[in-house]
């Protein structure tokens, strides 16, 4: 067989894109949907976190409060005399397709050739004689619900509040800053590049790479004079000012276009932006983000119990530091964890680029591991939790994206995986499909070494997302992924008769199992169950579109033979390769070769999975321990939570939510998850932020297609009473679910596209069937 | 440690002659500071029962407030661009402190600065050489001070100040001329009979040989440098490099004899002369420190010697740690001297806004002297808002004692004193690199309920809080109230350490503590002592400010728990010396009914608890 892909797949391939979604990058914006004026709603305190003390300039990745419309964000600072944002795109990387390889037939991995991602601008509003020593009463909050961040405090009499929100509907970034009792604003508007562009009301620059970037500034305010000053914007004497920003790039996500639209001026468009949203009074376009916002963080809700008054007197900071020292669980700050993880989803997954390492926020244009999408385990569980918490449409940007790096994948696949210098080039000499190397950008680009199975991990995810929501349309789009990586597979799956048995097994080639051991082992446990579940997907993919019958059958051939895990004789714990010996780091963060655990489905509690693989998965994972980085703790809790340990799943939930001082792991001042790389310096990883919820809801409500299992792993804290209403589960449902004294009262099933499942509480099973759209309440659901 | 430049120059002596002269000592007694319970009854020379000088009104106590003023040292050993063009040091000359002497007359002198200060070097010349008179005495450089130096104290009197001058400690290397100088007005005395004869030298730079005052010959040299002084017209004098202190102990570097026979020598020249010690004093010799002077160095150098006048690390930050152990040692006739304040121009300053008030309200609040080593023809608005807030300046120079730390010295601090009208002083900072929110529970001063609260630096009240306030504070920030009580005294419960009902484990132990409630404290809570308090009972669930009582001779840590909880840990301020007791009150979360407190000393040295005062109400 001939080893580049037949050229009819790769023409396959290509069309897929065609049928992409427009994504908008920084292009223009329909007109938005302006609500009727009216009050827009107050706060609900469960949903608004609150601190005492602004953000210092130079700790912003853990004081600063993130906002964001899905592509356009800023971690804000809130001094009261000086507010600052560090403004970004999801679009604004550096660098390029990066189609070479080193010496050693892996990618290179630099700021300059792969990229990283970057910030767009720095916005700071000095307002003279607001130092913060000068104020009283300081308080700061972000409304989780409606996706706003602010300030307000007194100064001579007068009470100063500010407010900033990332608009999707107006693309731009609003801050408005009002008095009452007769004060005024005085000071200067500064926008600045972070790439040597300089200051100015708007700037536009490229990159090496060829992306074009610009952003822009305007204000307005009343009762004063505000004037464009040089590369500045003075304001004296305002009653109240309004602040509009806005940039982008001319990034385009079509490999046919090289990942550019050179027709797009980002500078030009935004002074559009900035003067058309300016020409809305600001609570008008208040009114309209609020709106927008709301109607997805709706979607969802939770709560866990009640917590103490004392609990509900401190503020976001101090519980979180409370909760550590006193032992003591904290229901309502647990829930509004949660509902902070769907908050940065609603913010940075938004018609534009997926949530990498950092999500859409940074503090500087060197963030570790360039910011980027690690393919294997941190971009998959970014998108573990938008499902599950009631946010289908945000997983919308990584699918998008997939679609839109496929050609580019494939082709650098096609061109480079067979290298000779490559470790991980197929032994069979067959080169076919597509897959990914650890760390992907958004030009089409690989970076750091080949990871093979990434094609398969990436395939779960966008399948998990299918069974949430069954879409035809959606199950056509990612097809030709899905089948790209079945043929990569097809070629690289490798003969083997394991040692002391009879029967001849497929096997993954040579491989490194995430990211410890050997380099070069064949038939990673890791590989093979993500292998095994992707084949089962493509089986199931090819007959709901009744396609490709004879390849699917090839495939599904290809699936029974396959190598599944051990449980290694020495240690009892399931193998992460085939050797009964633990080859590399027994307490090591990764869990990859739990994935059929979690998040798949084939090592279950439930009688299904032979008794001694069961306990070789439980083994294995008590002894990578609870103790590890934040993503890595979650993996764990949703594991234990598969496993029904309510004990050790909440424990690792604590575990998470721990102050991180000094760089520690943890969580920050601003409840972004830090992740320890050395010791006294942490950075943000967003993967926990999103992880621990996952695990969370785990807790609650399990699921996959055709069962529902309530309350698997509810603990002790949240027992007494909770909810949960807008829950996905797999199958195409979505649930409501209320308990008492840790039991469920009342469950309400509603289909998105399914139409038949079975719920399912301690034992107890019910069948139910539903038209797409039908919902059905059960009760005495407790044996 | 630092210390000044000082130390590097060259040593040369040279030969003057003596003549003899004859001491006469007035002395005198002033009230020892108010509740410091120190033995002032063998103070001496101050001014109460000087001699006006003539020409000028009676003059009041020397030190009855701490005083206020300018030094030149800060602007002397900065490398900041253009102060000391033709070398290290150079800025001191007659011109430029006479420009400052207007300054201040101008811009600050009717906000009570009144002290123009010369600082080391005035008989050195740029290179550093010093010269001496004929007895052996510091003379003036004739390049820096071309007029000599009663020019200069006429000049500042003129514009109705009063001037300082400087002196290190010990009879000068240079000065020694083979041993051969003649003392002034002192028959028979050379430079070789006031010293040892191994020529043991002594100061915090070994720049001097040490005064023997067994031989009667060594006070008359004091008295020769102290008639010239008094002779000049200068109303202050600062001692350098005296110890124990300084950086130095042990004999040769305790110079208790020699401060002992400056305050002689001054109290016989009939002048009012403030003698100001310096530097690091030792704590242990406080009392010679009280009875012979009028205020000491409690630390380093504040000045950087950089590029600035000073660095927030370095060494600003360090006073929030060594002054609550001198607090008590404070009052009127001597006071614990933080260095100057150099608040008044942020680029000169090299600190913050915040860093500049923060410094501000700790010298305010400590009644440490207040001289400023800024540029004061510089002064920016903001500094000179610090430097003029009368609020602020009437907080160091009333009748209140120092404001003592009443949190342990955790990033966040609160601190505070009672004022006579039962209204309290209170200085919230916040030592932390980044913004945080300080609370100030009226616990913490012994109140429930409300009170009202006035922002000191900002003139503004900030209305009636009740049970506390919390203000956000920037990085190395802080805030400055009057808080006037409205509600009623704390109530709280009292539990000994010493009770049986305790429990101790490790190395803990009872011990006798005569400044102790009860007489006795448990001590020895180190690697793994743990003190556990049973049965503190509240009514209802909350956190409480429990006031500790203890003893530390030096800043100790001790991790404080309630019911075998998470513990936290807290560093508790020295309270100077092993035979004082002090409070600070920490938070724990109490539950309703009865609990346990833990103080665990961990893997390092705790302090000793005497006792605990649990308030019945959170």
């Amino acid at each position: 067989m001939d080893s580049n892909p037949p050229r009819r797949s790769l023409l396959g391939l290509a069309a897929a894109t065609g049928a992409l979604a427009a994504l908008p990058a920084c292009t223009a914006t329909a007109a938005p949907r302006r609500p009727a004026a009216s009050a827009v709603p107050a706060g609900d305190t469960r949903h608004t976190l609150w601190w005492r003390a602004p953000a210092d300039g130079t700790s912003m990745i853990e004081q600063g409060l993130p906002v964001g419309n899905g592509r356009l964000g800023a971690l804000a600072g809130n001094d009261p005399g000086r507010e600052l944002l560090l403004i970004t795109d999801a679009t604004m990387w550096t660098g390029g397709l990066n189609d070479t390889l080193d010496a050693d037939g892996q990618f290179p991995y630099g700021r300059d050739d792969f990229g990283s991602f970057t910030l767009l601008a720095r916005l700071t509003v000095e307002l003279s004689g607001h130092d913060l020593s000068a104020v009283s009463d300081y308080r700061r909050t972000l409304d989780l619900a409606r996706g706003v961040v602010s300030c307000s405090y007194t100064r001579s009499g007068v009470t100063y509040r500010r407010q900033i929100f990332a608009s999707r509907p107006d693309d731009v970034i609003v801050l408005h800053f009002s008095q009452s009792g007769g004060g005024r604003h005085t000071g200067t508007v500064v926008l600045e590049g972070t790439h040597g562009e300089g200051e100015g009301v708007s700037f536009g620059a490229a990159f090496p790479g060829g992306l074009r970037y610009g952003a822009a500034v305007t204000a307005h305010g009343s009762g004063g004079r505000v004037r464009v000053d040089g590369t500045r914007i003075a304001f004296t004497d305002c009653r109240d000012l309004t602040v509009v920003v806005s940039g982008g790039t001319n990034y385009k996500p079509d490999a046919a276009t090289r990942y550019r639209d050179p027709s797009l001026d980002p500078a030009h468009l935004a002074r559009t932006k900035v003067r058309a949203a300016a020409g809305h009074l600001a609570a008008t376009l208040l009114r309209t983000h609020v709106a927008d916002h709301l109607d997805l963080f709706e979607q969802f809700d939770l709560t866990l119990g009640a917590s103490t008054d004392g609990q509900r007197s401190l503020d976001t900071w101090e519980r979180i530091r409370a909760r550590a020292r006193d032992g003591a669980p904290d229901p309502e700050l647990e829930a509004a964890y949660l509902q902070f993880g769907r908050y940065l989803t609603l913010a940075g997954s938004r018609g534009s680029l997926p949530l990498g390492l950092q999500g859409l926020w940074l503090d500087g244009n060197d963030p570790d591991w360039m910011g980027d999408y690690h393919t294997d385990i941190n971009l998959q569980m970014n998108y573990w939790l938008a499902d599950r918490a009631g946010l289908p449409q945000c997983f919308d940007a990584l699918t998008d994206y997939c679609l839109a790096q496929l050609p580019s994948w494939a082709d650098l696949t096609r061109r480079l995986f067979d290298d000779p210098r490559n470790r991980y080039r197929n032994s069979t000499g067959k080169n076919a499909g597509w897959t990914v190397a650890i760390s992907t950008n958004p030009h089409g680009g690989n970076g750091w070494w080949w990871h093979p199975a990434g094609n398969a991990w990436l395939c779960a995810t966008l399948w998990e997302h299918y069974e949430y929501r069954p879409s035809r349309a959606y199950l056509e789009r990612i097809y030709p992924l899905l089948k790209g990586a079945c043929e990569f597979w097809e070629a690289r799956l490798l003969t083997t008769t394991p040692p002391g048995e009879t029967r001849e097994v497929l096997i993954a080639d040579s491989d490194w199992s995430p990211e410890h051991g050997p380099l070069d082992a064949k038939g990673i446990t890791y590989a093979q169950e993500l292998v095994w579940a992707l084949f089962g997907q493509y089986g199931t993919a090819a007959a709901e579109l009744r396609r490709d019958t004879g390849y699917a059958e090839t495939i599904a051939g290809l699936r029974e033979r396959l190598y599944l895990p051990r449980v290694s004789p020495k240690t009892g714990r399931l193998q992460e390769w085939m050797s009964p010996d633990d080859l590399g780091e027994t307490t090591h963060r990764h869990l990859s070769p739990l994935v059929g655990l979690f998040p798949g489905d084939r090592i279950r509690p439930d009688g299904s999975t032979p008794r001694d693989v069961l306990d070789g998965a439980t083994a294995l994972l008590a002894a990578r321990g609870m103790n590890s980085f934040g993503w890595a703790n979650a993996w764990r809790g949703a594991c234990w939570a598969r496993l029904k340990d309510a004990g050790k799943a909440y424990q690792l939930l604590g575990n998470n939510l721990r102050p991180s001082t000094g760089g520690t792991n943890g969580t920050a001042f601003n409840l972004f998850d830090i992740y320890e790389v050395e010791r006294g310096r942490g950075i943000f990883q967003i993967d926990a932020n999103l992880g621990t919820p996952t695990a969370m809801i785990e807790m609650l409500v399990q699921s996959r297609p055709g069962h529902v299992e309530l309350l698997p792993a509810l603990p002790g804290a949240w027992a007494d009473r909770g909810s949960v209403r807008g829950a996905g589960v797999r199958g195409g449902f979505v649930l409501d679910l209320s308990w008492r004294h840790g039991r469920p009262v009342e469950a309400t099933v509603r289909s998105v596209g399914g139409r038949a499942t079975t719920v399912s509480y301690a034992g107890t099973t019910r069948g139910i069937r539903l038209a797409p759209g039908g919902s059905v309440t059960l009760r005495d659901l407790a044996p | 440690m630092r210390s000044s430049s000082y130390s590097a120059l060259p040593a040369r002596a040279l030969r003057v002659l003596a003549v003899l002269a004859l001491a006469a000592g007035a002395v005198t007694a002033l009230p020892g500071p108010a509740g410091a319970g120190t033995d002032r009854s063998a103070t001496a020379g101050t001014a109460a029962a000087r001699p006006a000088t003539a020409g000028t009104a009676p003059a009041a106590p020397l030190a009855a407030k701490p005083y206020m003023g300018w030094s030149s040292w800060s602007m002397q050993s900065s490398k900041y661009p253009g102060l000391n063009p033709d070398g290290g040091y150079s800025w001191l000359t007659e011109a430029n402190v006479l420009k400052q002497a207007d300054a201040l007359a101008a811009r600050l002198k009717r906000y009570g600065y009144e002290y123009v200060n010369i600082d080391a070097g005035w008989w050195r010349d740029k290179a550093w050489k010093p010269g001496f008179d004929r007895h052996g005495r510091q003379q003036a450089d004739p390049v820096r001070f071309p007029r000599g130096m009663k020019a200069v104290a006429d000049h500042v009197h003129a514009r109705g100040l009063k001037a300082g001058i400087y002196l290190p400690v010990g009879l000068e290397k240079e000065a020694y001329g083979d041993g051969k100088v003649p003392i002034l007005d002192a028959e028979g005395c050379t430079t070789a009979d006031i010293v040892y004869g191994d020529l043991r030298t002594t100061n915090g730079w070994d720049s001097a040989y040490k005064l023997d005052f067994s031989d009667p010959c060594a006070q008359k040299y004091v008295d020769s440098q102290a008639r010239m002084f008094a002779d000049w017209g200068y109303d202050f004098l600062k001692l350098d490099g005296v110890g124990p202190g300084s950086g130095k102990s042990g004999d040769r570097y305790d110079n208790v004899a020699d401060v002992a026979a400056w305050n002689k020598a001054i109290a016989a020249t009939g002048r009012p002369i403030h003698l100001e010690l310096s530097w690091s004093l030792d704590i242990g010799r406080v009392a010679d420190w009280r009875k012979h002077s009028q205020g000491w160095r409690i630390d380093t150098d504040v000045e950087c010697y950089c590029n600035t006048l000073v660095s927030w690390e370095n060494s600003v930050d360090d006073r929030w740690d060594d002054a609550p152990g001198w607090t008590r040692h404070a009052g009127p006739g001597g006071w614990n001297d933080l260095d100057s304040l150099d608040v008044g121009n942020g680029g000169m300053d090299g600190l913050t806004k915040a860093e500049r008030q923060s410094y501000a309200t700790l010298w305010a609040i400590a009644k440490s002297p207040l001289y400023t080593g800024d540029d004061l023809t510089r002064l920016d608005a903001y500094g000179l808002s610090l430097l003029t807030n009368r609020e602020v300046i009437a907080v160091n120079q009333g009748a209140a004692p120092p404001a003592r730390p009443v949190t342990p010295s955790d990033p966040q601090q609160v601190w505070a004193s009672r004022n006579p009208d039962g209204s309290r002083t209170v200085a919230l900072f916040n030592l932390a690199d980044r913004p945080a929110a300080v609370t100030a529970h009226w616990a913490l001063l012994g109140l429930t309920g409300k009170a009202a609260v006035r922002d000191l630096w900002n003139h503004e009240n900030l209305g009636t809080h009740t049970d506390r306030i919390t203000q956000a504070l920037p990085a190395h920030g802080s805030r400055l109230f009057t808080v006037t009580p409205r509600g009623a005294a704390l109530t709280t419960t009292g539990h000994e350490a010493e009770s049986a009902a305790n429990t101790l484990s490790g190395n803990a132990s009872p011990a006798d503590c005569s400044a102790c409630s009860g007489g006795r404290k448990v001590g020895n809570l180190y690697l793994g002592g743990k003190l556990t308090f049973h049965k503190v009972v509240v009514d209802r669930p909350g956190t409480y400010q429990v006031k500790v009582a203890y003893v530390s001779g030096d800043p100790r840590a001790v991790e404080v728990s309630a019911n075998g909880g998470g513990a936290t840990s807290h560093r508790f301020p020295s309270t100077g010396d092993w035979g004082t007791a002090e409070t600070v009150s920490v938070p724990v979360t109490l539950r309703a009914g009865a609990n346990t407190i833990t103080f665990d000393s961990g893997s390092g040295y705790a302090p000793d608890i005497d006792r605990i005062d649990v308030p019945t109400s959170s």
